[in-house]
């Protein structure tokens, strides 16, 4: 494995403040400025409408260079305001980027004066909510990005119920908090869960609609749909929060436990089997009613999937690659099936994703030893697929260089996808999610291999790039 | 201080940057080339990427972004300019700053990375760009790129392309500056005037400027000036090396198509080498002909202006069968236009007149008063002229404008779709070649696909209510009628032989104003003037 030390060379993350995007978008009548400067905005804008094939509006303070030097207030305040008369949105998500942070503007402070100019109060019904995040670019991924953005909403509304002494009043609901950007069709499977088994519940962000919305009579200024803000601010009464994923620290559902005494639980995402299990099991504690049949038949129709497949898939070399959460739960997935999972790896920095994924490795199939890769770029993982020689990778859709140089089949999953349609409808929750994902990988597999029974022979072709004579020579 | 005057509801700052062209009137006054209004969602990007795009086709140098990781990340592998040889533009290289390289500088990191690359890829040169906090903390790249390419004999070049200092034109400028470092003096004496050659026997050179070999552009081009008995040096900087570019002082002539980002490298080569310049585009029958034909006319030889002569005739009639079947099915259709540059705008209003298309909006993220006193003059009246547009602005123009299709980029895509208005790519994502002659055969069947495909009929009836499905069903019946009682060759797909034939009945030339076809290409007989069929 080629060892650098200060280069990255081609980026297995994103950024912070498009993090706080994708959390942004999932919140009704909301639109999202990114304080810095004019690109950062348009670029990840370009990324997120080529993934969800949408249009996808982020304002930007667009600072120049006076605003560089002399701060970027003016420019703050000129971008909230022009969002507000164009949009007319109910709430404004305030992202900054690394040069709003460098130059070190009071984004809170700005706010604050911003509205006392405007005239604008804290009352839920009648103002425009302004949240502002810090995301610069330089401190950890898109990941965080997404987690602090909802960290902040969860905070913001939480803290603007009224006054402090007022007696919490149960409302009986759910919150329901992923801490890894889910798609739309997952958000669609989860909400119909909820639907059959809470009858009430808050989903916090829902992207459903605002990332996938239906073609409609008219084009609406912000996309319809999103977690109803009367909802957000009722969270502090809900009976619990359940976070989905458990590698990430959920701060909304710490935040809610810590100052509001709602109870938080937080299962893995939930992709595969055991994980769906878990999901259901732990939705039948907190909400103490049965599981509906719906989904004991979906579970038993996996099973019986799942049995299909079995000697296509038993053995099968895996690499899978993008954010800790979804990585981890993927990989259970894969365990589950019979399959080895080599190689397990995610862009974002995360402290206990190889101590979590080892966990499992162990639970499941404790002879095995994946190599466990934590912030990495993809060349560093193009080297250590030289050495693992998954024969299928299971990523986003940045993988399929190395990919295509070794012959494999890449399963598209994750963000960004660009190079296929159909990302906003990728569904892996639910037992659902687990046969339509099984179906998509155990095909790409018999495409591969073109056969029915023999066991998947893909031997790496010509590796591209500079570990070229180390690969045939290995080969050899 | 939301009010309903003017073309589009927009904001009063934004006012002056949309105008109608009038009847009578000269004087477009619009204004332009100014930094995007903050929170206006301007569709432009900063100064780092229009020195990105720019320099990206290079294949074979190191692109490093010396920043926080999105820069690198969400400008990997951009432009689908694609390379005949090495690939190493493709891959994205990053410092990856951290905050404690915000805190503590990022030099040392970089000019560590510099080395690591070097070592590892052995590139002829490394680009070295620089990013918003780049140039906040004030990292000194050019003493560090200085070091590096000393140390490692290559050139390391700064890309001055800090965000915030100005907008995408500025990276332009950025990115030629870094050109002008790899072009060396050529052997022979530089300071003496270029004249044109007319002798035959020596092969006279040109650089192509400003054509990124997007979908395999250049590789259609090349050959039309090599049949003409002229050199192509290189493509700036599409399919490009470093080599190459070092021996583009050698041309006898640049021919500038993406005036927006070349025109100050071909002043500069003009006024340091004496090389003059023309502006040339290579989208349309139109401008390719004119393309060729001014550089022939360029170099004066008689033998040249033949050869030309003689690429068009053959390429034109070999083309002109599938144009005019298109055109037959989108002619009178109304066509938005909103790009990048002002050069391709410009030359795409001649493309849509050579379909029989009326251009209805035309805008531009970076163009200048020239670039719009030149688009004023080449549209029609009642076309709607807009700078640095943003996404509701588009949205109500489009309607407003009763257009059927647009072109642009990747972020106009879903404003027109969720509209149910046709749309073509014509920036960074298409996958097929627009340019030279089978390029705008396939422009031409992309815009047909794009009008033609039955899902905008499905589109018109989002809603389903019975009754309208009836009456629908009814109007439906009406068309199909009165196309079966009028001409034939209105109907769908024709045979190829009746496509022949009506070439030569129809008045094509005539209808596309202004073409500049040599008489033999003009169809002689006229047909009865496109009816809108809006």
């Amino acid at each position: 494995m080629t060892k650098r030390n200060y280069a990255t060379v081609n980026p297995c993350v994103m950024c912070q403040p498009m993090g706080s995007a994708l959390a942004f978008k999932g919140i009704e009548n909301t639109m999202v400025l990114y304080h810095g400067s004019q690109g950062c905005s348009t670029y990840m804008r370009l990324h997120l409408a080529h993934h969800f094939r949408e249009p996808v509006d982020i304002a930007s303070s667009s600072l120049s260079e006076k605003g560089a030097v002399y701060g970027g207030r003016e420019n703050l305040k000129k971008g909230l305001r022009n969002v507000i008369n164009r949009y007319n949105p109910k709430v404004i998500g305030v992202a900054t980027t690394c040069l709003a942070e460098t130059i070190g503007d009071d984004v809170p402070a700005i706010i604050r004066e911003f509205k006392e100019e405007e005239g604008i109060g804290d009352d839920l019904e009648k103002d425009i909510i302004i949240v502002p995040v810090s995301t610069p670019s330089y401190g950890e991924s898109h990941v965080s990005g997404y987690i602090k953005a909802l960290d902040a909403i969860v905070r913001t509304f939480a803290e603007k119920t009224g006054d402090e002494s007022a007696e919490k009043v149960p409302n009986e609901k759910l919150n329901v908090i992923p801490v890894e950007s889910l798609s739309p069709a997952d958000v669609r499977e989860l909400k119909e869960v909820f639907e059959l088994m809470a009858g009430d519940y808050i989903f916090l962000p829902d992207i459903s609609e605002t990332f996938d919305a239906p073609l409609r009579e008219d084009l609406p200024k912000i996309a319809q749909g999103g977690t109803p803000l009367f909802e957000i601010a009722d969270m502090p009464n809900s009976q619990a929060s359940l976070g989905l994923g458990t590698v990430s620290k959920n701060l909304a559902v710490n935040y809610l436990e810590e100052s509001h005494d709602v109870p938080g639980y937080s299962v893995p995402i939930p992709i595969g089997l055991s994980n769906t299990d878990s999901f259901f099991t732990e939705l039948v504690k907190i909400l103490g009613c049965p599981i509906p049949v719906k989904y004991l038949q979906e579970r038993g129709r996996l099973l019986d999937a799942m049995v299909d497949v079995h000697k296509y898939l038993y053995g099968v070399k895996a690499a899978i690659y993008g954010d800790p959460d979804f990585v981890f739960s993927l990989t259970t997935f894969m365990l589950e099936l019979g399959m080895n999972p080599v190689l397990v790896a995610t862009g974002s920095k995360s402290r206990d994703f190889e101590a979590k994924v080892r966990q499992i490795v162990e639970k499941i199939n404790p002879e095995f030893e994946p190599v466990v890769l934590n912030g990495i770029d993809f060349d560093t993982l193009n080297d250590a697929v030289s050495q693992c020689n998954p024969e299928i990778l299971i990523g986003n859709s940045n993988g399929r260089y190395i990919a295509k140089a070794r012959n494999i089949p890449l399963v598209r999953v994750g963000l960004p996808i660009h190079d296929r349609v159909g990302a906003q409808r990728i569904l892996t929750v639910g037992y659902r999610g687990a046969m339509e994902f099984l179906d998509r990988i155990t095909n790409a597999i018999l495409e591969a291999t073109d056969t029915f029974t023999a066991p998947v022979q893909a031997e790496p072709t010509v590796h591209a790039g500079k570990g070229k004579e180390e690969c045939v020579e290995g080969i050899r | 201080m939301k009010e309903k005057i003017g073309i589009v509801d927009t904001l009063e700052e934004r006012k002056p940057y949309i105008t109608r062209k009038q009847e009578k009137e000269q004087e477009i006054p619009l204004a332009c080339d100014n930094n995007s209004l903050a929170g206006a969602i301007s569709q432009r990007a900063c100064v780092y990427s229009g020195a990105r795009v720019v320099l990206n086709p290079v294949t074979d140098a190191i692109h490093l972004v010396h920043g926080p990781i999105g820069c690198a990340g969400y400008t990997w592998d951009i432009r689908g300019a694609k390379s005949s040889g090495i690939e190493t533009n493709r891959t994205s290289f990053s410092t990856d700053m951290k905050e404690l390289d915000v805190v503590f500088g990022g030099e040392k990191k970089l000019s560590s990375a510099i080395d690591e690359l070097v070592g590892l890829y052995h590139p002829p040169v490394v680009f070295v760009y620089s990013t918003c906090i780049v140039g906040i903390i004030g990292d000194d790249l050019e003493s560090v790129c200085k070091t590096a390419s000393q140390k490692h004999n290559i050139p390391v070049i700064p890309v001055k392309s800090e965000g915030f200092k100005g907008n995408k034109s500025d990276g332009y400028k950025a990115a030629c500056d870094a050109l002008k470092k790899l072009i060396k003096k050529p052997p022979e004496d530089p300071t003496a005037k270029k004249a044109p050659r007319s002798s035959e026997t020596i092969k006279p050179k040109i650089n192509i400027l400003g054509d990124f070999n997007v979908a395999g552009d250049v590789w259609l081009i090349k050959p039309l000036f090599e049949k003409m008995g002229i050199e192509v040096i290189v493509s700036m900087t599409g399919d490009s090396t470093a080599e190459a570019i070092s021996r583009a002082a050698e041309a006898d002539l640049n021919l500038v198509q993406c005036s927006g980002s070349m025109t100050y490298l071909a002043k500069w080569m003009q006024m340091e080498y004496g090389i003059p310049y023309l502006n040339a585009s290579f989208f349309g029958i139109e401008d390719i002909s004119l393309a060729l034909r001014k550089t022939a006319d360029y170099f004066g030889s008689e033998k040249m202006k033949q050869q030309a002569e003689q690429i068009l005739e053959t390429e034109i009639n070999r083309i002109m069968p599938e144009i005019s079947r298109v055109r037959e099915r989108v002619k009178g259709k109304r066509a938005a236009i909103y790009m990048g540059g002002p050069a391709k705008a410009l030359t795409l209003i001649k493309g849509f007149a050579e379909l029989g298309m009326e251009v209805v909006i035309i805008g531009t993220q970076t163009g200048k008063k020239e670039d719009y006193e030149q688009i004023s003059y080449s549209v029609r009246d009642g076309t709607v002229i807009v700078d640095d547009a943003n996404p509701l602005e588009l949205a109500e123009l489009l309607v407003k404008q009763k257009a059927d299709l647009m072109v642009a980029g990747v972020k106009e895509r879903f404003i027109a779709y969720k509209l149910g208005i046709a749309f073509c790519d014509f920036n960074h994502d298409r996958v097929v070649e627009f340019e030279g002659f089978d390029g705008f055969v396939n422009f031409v069947q992309e815009v047909d696909a794009s009008i033609s495909s039955p899902v905008w009929k499905a589109v018109r009836q989002r809603t389903l209510i019975p009754e309208a499905v009836e009456s629908e069903n009814k109007s439906g019946k009406i068309e199909k009628a009165a196309v079966a009682a009028g001409s034939e060759k209105k109907s769908g797909r024709m045979e190829k032989a009746t496509v022949k034939e009506m070439i030569s009945e129809e008045n094509h030339a005539t209808e596309c104003k202004g073409i500049l076809l040599k008489p033999k290409f003009l169809h002689q007989k006229s047909e009865t003037a496109v009816e809108s069929q809006v």
